[in-house]
């Protein structure tokens, strides 16, 4: 930082002096820290600022001493993250190149000296798809040598699955298979992640600092092969985030399943006035939701312990019931914590229990159970801090948005299902869905902010085609879509595939989706409801049925986009595999590689959870 | 025919375009995003004995949770004559519990009427029901619908010869397309046209009738089916050697829009007497009359009545002079005593027993501590002879031998189907049409209701000394008239939720129409007046004297209102 100078920097004389004044007081972590917050500050500013020194930096094209940064996620957390710690390096003067994982030419690997992967992991233990092909790549027979590469890994997932964050995991065994080397050990991120990233971006500028050659200039980012579109963020967006969320109010709230229905699905309305937030259909939302304080009262009642308990956690004191109630998780188990759990029980019948079964039963054991399910059938003796120590921090639930903005302003749209959990014939909510859907009145307040989902967007031609594949609230976004679209006056050929039980109570939207058929805006809608018939019928039948008809949309430019439970997607990915195979006479594997070629291009976009 | 200058109906239009009744029927039943069939097919629909509802209970409900409104269909079931077999019965009770709401509906035409049936279940219903066979076709549209006769004469030898006839004229103007084989019984798909077959419809043509059609066989003294509420009548003469032929009447209906002056009921007018052999020439040159004559640019005014009343019944005389080539013999005296059903066991000369159980508003239900389904399914199961769905809407044990009728008599009693031994005269003699959730017309409760009301009529006829008088009283939802009520001493038509028009002094032998005392009132304003008239009737009533006649001689009603030639 010392070479800050007027030729070399933007500032005049005076600010030189006194930039020098106050970074030579800082440390690592607080020059980490200033970066991510001048970062920030970038984002929310104007677009030339940033993109100025990216294009002074396009003429870099050595790869030594570039710290490469790659991300693959099925959310775009890990772009987000990417690109901030891509800005933070860049501010410490790193020479860095970020990318998705999709833009990565797998040889390339092989002349890399530096990389930094931020990868997630989905479902039961999935890389992104946006990785799948590296990983084949590794996985190959091929002779592969990753020599001269150093790397580190910050992994993403969420503790209440049983293969945590093993996509990381994985991609670190390979890389070190292949001759690679470690320059740090991985982190593994539950889903509050933001500290550990925070930390892990630290220690790995830290190291490029110690390293890798520095730049002269103070911020040098090397532009991807395509300028990433996170620097386009309309600015007013960034003042409201995850640890700040804007104070939505809730408009208007209603049950939108049949009377007869054994779901529970509830549409929202909130208002985003004068929040300036800006959505596009395909992005979620954040939701920070409260556990339900009866259910505090009965964890409390059951361990014995006094809801007036002060306990200090990261430096600040607060009863243990307000803990429970806005800080801690009380609704998803994680193994972590049943494990610890466990060793406070008071008998050992919890972890004979738990090491008798296999990781198909632990993850339906962990499904089945609240917290209170746990210490009513397990009970235990544990102190108010112990308490608080034991449980994860409590995290903000995401929901795809079913509006769009030009067709609903400054209001966003949810369309959430009241989760549940039954254990030992209990049935027990979900932290949010119940809160949304039980414990909010119109005119109640909920923290929220956006989260955005670059790879779930209209495509930019409005007139390519779209298959859009759906069970239950999956049907969300697109709902989003079509406002948009009938907004715009666009009218793309459309086709809705839609799941759930009943047509007669669970065609969700069914008012407005009938509409834009008869408007032509929808060429054709498929129901798939599993309860209708004899035989259970669900979206992937009508993808394996329709296969002709969908190989002839996909013919003319069709994207598809899929949006549901992650066992619908696998489920209807292998039926239009079988489908393109039968349509197309090809063998499974070249079926495969149409797929995974229609997955490269973004025509078959996901969004599962 | 029609002149060119006459605008179609928007159902004309549709008949005219829907290839012998197809439409989309088969891609509206595949259609899987809604529960309805398209507009047009809901016209189309009709014709197969299907009609489009939905649950009206839930409609602002349904709105708010952005669902379409709960689309069921209602199946009605052609029953000839009312009568059907043991086997037939059962069949029905089986596709009412399994693909409808759990109840049988008997209609005031004689027929059965499956209410909730959903879209997904309506090709399975429909098999089921030819299966058993009986058929739904023409049960609905602008065809003859179901014909109608005298269920049980107590001359069981007429009824037998009668009932024939009626048999053949229902199977005379049945249909000829193949669209309903084709769409409900053919494939899966209904795609494959009936081989080698080309449609044609000799009688009714490509656009059918210009409105629905009824017909009804009456057997004096009972005039149950209420034969002049009908588009075609025949009244049965019988001689010294049985049946000599019929008198006709023609022009009857009942049907009427709220504040259109250019509808009403009408009674039919009496058209001369014929021979049995005569019947089928005869009803076929008036249907073909009215499909050339009928008014096909109003439904309002599409009706026989209307075109009779246009052109003149001498008009109707010579055009039926010049298809047949004869003019109707004079018609012959008769005497009609009464509309309602003599309830509880009757024998004939054949030695046989009849049982006539009392269904309130003929809906047949296991419901609130009623297990009179369950009965007549047991009855059903054991019962050797028929049943005979009646015109008010209740149900005949037939042909049961002396010895079964202990039998029969226990399982009655056991299941609470014998209310016809307790419930009051004015009870036995009431009516209702479906009306609320189902009906799509309805703008007023009616079957739901109308026992409520009765319960407080009881109570005023209790008050007045006027417990054990038979007094009709019938209520419709809407002024369509399916329960016919023009035609009962005390008529009710809905008009608004919790309002009906209230209309006396119709004859208790079903000859004369009612007339319309009060509009839009409520049951406090109903019970008021009834309260006042049945005081005055039961101090000054002659011996034997109707309820409607005594509005009439008393003066509370003006005499002048429409009269049958009887």
């Amino acid at each position: 930082m010392n070479s800050l100078n007027t030729e070399n920097s933007p500032f005049t004389e005076q600010q030189i002096v006194q930039l020098r004044q106050s970074l030579g007081q800082l440390d690592p972590a607080q020059s980490a820290w200033l970066s991510g917050y001048l970062a920030g500050r970038l984002a929310g500013g104007s677009q030339a600022a940033v993109l100025a020194p990216l294009t002074s930096a396009a003429q870099l094209t050595s790869e030594q001493g570039v710290l490469n940064v790659f991300y693959a996620s099925q959310t775009g957390n890990g772009e987000d993250l990417a690109q901030e710690f891509a800005s933070r390096a860049a501010l410490a003067g790193l020479v860095v190149k970020s990318q998705s994982l999709t833009e990565l030419k797998p040889a390339v690997l092989k002349k890399l000296d530096h990389a930094v992967f931020i990868i997630s992991t989905h479902g039961e233990g999935d890389p992104p798809d946006d990785a799948l092909d590296l990983f084949e790549y590794l996985e190959s027979v091929r002779t592969i040598k990753l020599d001269s590469l150093q790397f580190r890994v910050l992994a993403l997932g969420d503790r209440s699955y049983s293969q945590f964050c093993e996509a990381g995991r994985k991609l670190e065994e390979l890389l070190l298979a292949r001759g690679a080397r470690t320059f740090a050990e991985r982190v593994d991120c539950d889903l509050d992640y933001h500290a550990p990233a925070g930390v892990w971006s630290a220690e790995v500028i830290e190291y490029g600092c110690k390293e890798l050659a520095r730049e002269e200039s103070s911020a040098v980012l090397v532009p991807a092969t395509s300028p990433a579109p996170h620097l386009s963020v309309v600015p007013s967006t960034a003042e409201w985030n995850r640890k700040r969320p804007f104070p939505a109010m809730v408009e208007r709230l209603q049950k939108i399943t049949g009377l007869e229905s054994k779901k529970d699905v509830y549409h929202l309305e909130l208002s985003l006035q004068d929040s300036g937030l800006r959505y596009e259909p395909g992005d979620s939302l954040g939701v920070w939701a409260f556990n339900d304080p009866e259910l505090v009262v009965d964890v409390l009642a059951e361990l014995a312990i006094d809801p007036a308990t002060e306990v200090e956690v990261a430096g600040s004191v607060r009863t243990i019931r307000e803990l429970l109630t806005r800080h801690l998780e009380l609704t998803r188990l994680s193994t972590d914590t049943i494990g610890t759990y466990a060793s406070q029980t008071m008998g050992q019948e919890l972890k004979g229990h738990l090491d008798s079964l296999d990781d198909e039963q632990c993850r339906a054991f962990i499904e089945q159970r609240q917290f209170i399910d746990l210490v009513k059938e397990y009970p235990a003796r544990l102190s108010a801090q112990a308490l608080a120590e034991l449980l994860r921090p409590l995290t903000p639930r995401s929901y795809s948005i079913a509006s769009s903005q030009a067709s609903v302003d400054e209001e966003v749209h949810l369309t959430v299902a009241t989760r549940y959990s039954d254990a030992i014939g209990q049935r027990r909510r979900g932290v949010a869905s119940a809160y949304l859907n039980y414990r909010l009145q119109p005119g109640d307040e909920i923290g929220v902010f956006l989260e955005p989902n670059r790879r779930f967007r209209l495509p930019q031609n409005r007139s390519t085609p779209l298959i859009l594949i759906a069970a239950g609230t999956g049907i969300a976004p697109y709902r989003a879509f079509l406002q948009q679209l009938e907004a715009e006056g666009a009218s793309p050929q459309t086709w809705l595939i839609f799941g759930n039980p009943h047509l007669r109570t669970d065609f969700l939207y069914q008012r407005e989706w009938l509409r834009w058929r008869k408007m032509g805006l929808l060429a054709r809608i498929d129901g798939a409801f599993s309860r209708d018939h004899a035989e259970k019928r669900y979206v992937q039948h009508v993808v394996r049925e329709q296969a002709e008809e969908i190989d002839e949309w996909l013919n003319a430019g069709a994207q598809i986009y899929l949006c549901g439970g992650l066992a619908m997607g696998r489920e209807v990915e292998q039926a239009l595999r079988q489908g393109i195979a039968l349509n197309r006479g090809l063998e499974d594997e070249a079926a495969a590689e149409v797929v995974a070629g229609l997955r490269r291009d973004r025509r078959l976009l996901k969004d599962l959870y | 025919m029609n002149t060119p200058s006459e605008k179609l109906t928007a159902v004309e239009i549709i008949k005219a375009n829907s290839n012998f009744l197809r439409g989309t029927i088969v891609e509206s039943l595949q259609d899987s995003a809604s529960s309805a069939i398209a507009e047009d097919d809901t016209q189309l629909s009709k014709f197969h004995g299907i009609y489009q509802q939905d649950d009206r209970d839930k409609r602002e409900e349904r709105r708010r949770q952005l669902l379409e409104p709960d689309y069921q269909f209602m199946i009605r079931a052609r029953v000839p004559g009312g009568v059907c077999t043991p086997e037939q019965w059962l069949a029905l009770d089986e596709i009412a519990r399994k693909w409808a709401n759990g109840t049988i509906r008997l209609t005031t035409r004689q027929a059965f009427q499956l209410h909730g049936v959903l879209k997904r279940d309506l090709k399975a219903s429909i098999r089921a029901i030819n299966d058993s066979l009986l058929d739904t076709i023409a049960a609905c549209g602008d065809v003859n619908r179901n014909v109608m006769c005298t269920p049980l004469p107590e001359a069981s030898a007429i009824h037998r010869q009668v009932f024939e006839i009626a048999q053949t004229l229902s199977e005379h103007f049945t249909p000829h397309t193949t669209a309903y084989h084709e769409i409900w019984l053919l494939s899966e798909h209904g795609r494959e046209k009936v081989a080698g077959s080309k449609d044609s419809e000799p009688i009714y043509g490509p656009t059918y009738l210009p409105r629905k059609f009824k017909m009804s066989f009456a057997i004096p003294p009972r005039n149950d089916v209420d034969v002049f509420a009908h588009d075609l009548s025949f009244i049965a003469i019988a001689g010294k050697d049985g049946l000599e032929g019929f008198n006709v009447t023609v022009g009857g209906g009942m049907g009427v829009t709220h504040g259109d002056p250019a509808t009403y009921p009408r009674l039919a007018d009496m058209l001369g007497f014929c021979t049995p052999d005569q019947v089928v020439e005869i009803s076929e040159a008036i249907v073909k009359i009215q499909r050339d004559n009928g008014d096909r640019s109003e439904r309002k005014h599409a009706r026989l009545k209307y075109t009779i009343d246009d052109r003149g019944l001498e008009w109707l005389h010579d055009e039926i002079e010049r298809r047949i080539g004869y003019r109707l013999a004079q018609d012959r005296p008769f005497e009609f005593t009464h509309t309602g059903d003599l309830y509880g066991w009757q024998q004939t000369a054949d030695d046989r027993w009849h049982l006539c159980l009392f269904l309130e508003n003929g809906r047949v239900a296991d419901k609130g501590g009623s297990r009179q389904m369950s009965g007549l399914r047991a009855i059903a199961k054991v019962l050797k002879g028929e049943f005979r769905l009646t015109p008010n809407q209740n149900v005949i044990i037939s042909n049961v031998n002396a010895s079964d009728r202990a039998l029969i008599d226990r399982l009655v009693q056991e299941h609470g189907l014998d209310n016809y031994r307790h419930a009051s005269p004015l009870r036995l003699n009431s009516m209702a049409c479906v009306g609320f959730p189902t009906c799509g017309l309805s703008m007023a409760e009616s079957e739901r209701y109308l026992p409520d009301l009765v319960d407080l009529i009881e109570a005023l006829l209790v008050k007045h000394d006027l417990e054990e008088q038979a007094i009709t009283i019938r209520m419709t939802g809407c002024p369509n008239g399916c329960a016919r009520p023009y035609l009962a001493e005390i008529g009710l038509v809905g008009k608004g939720p919790g309002l009906y028009n209230l209309h006396l002094g119709a004859a208790f032998n079903g000859t004369r129409l009612n007339q319309k005392v009060r509009e839009s009132v409520h049951e406090a304003e109903i019970l008021a007046l009834l309260d006042e008239l049945l005081a005055d009737y039961s101090g000054s009533r002659e011996p034997n004297e109707a309820f409607g006649d005594f509005m009439l001689r008393s003066g509370v009603l003006q005499s002048g209102t429409e009269e049958a030639a009887v």
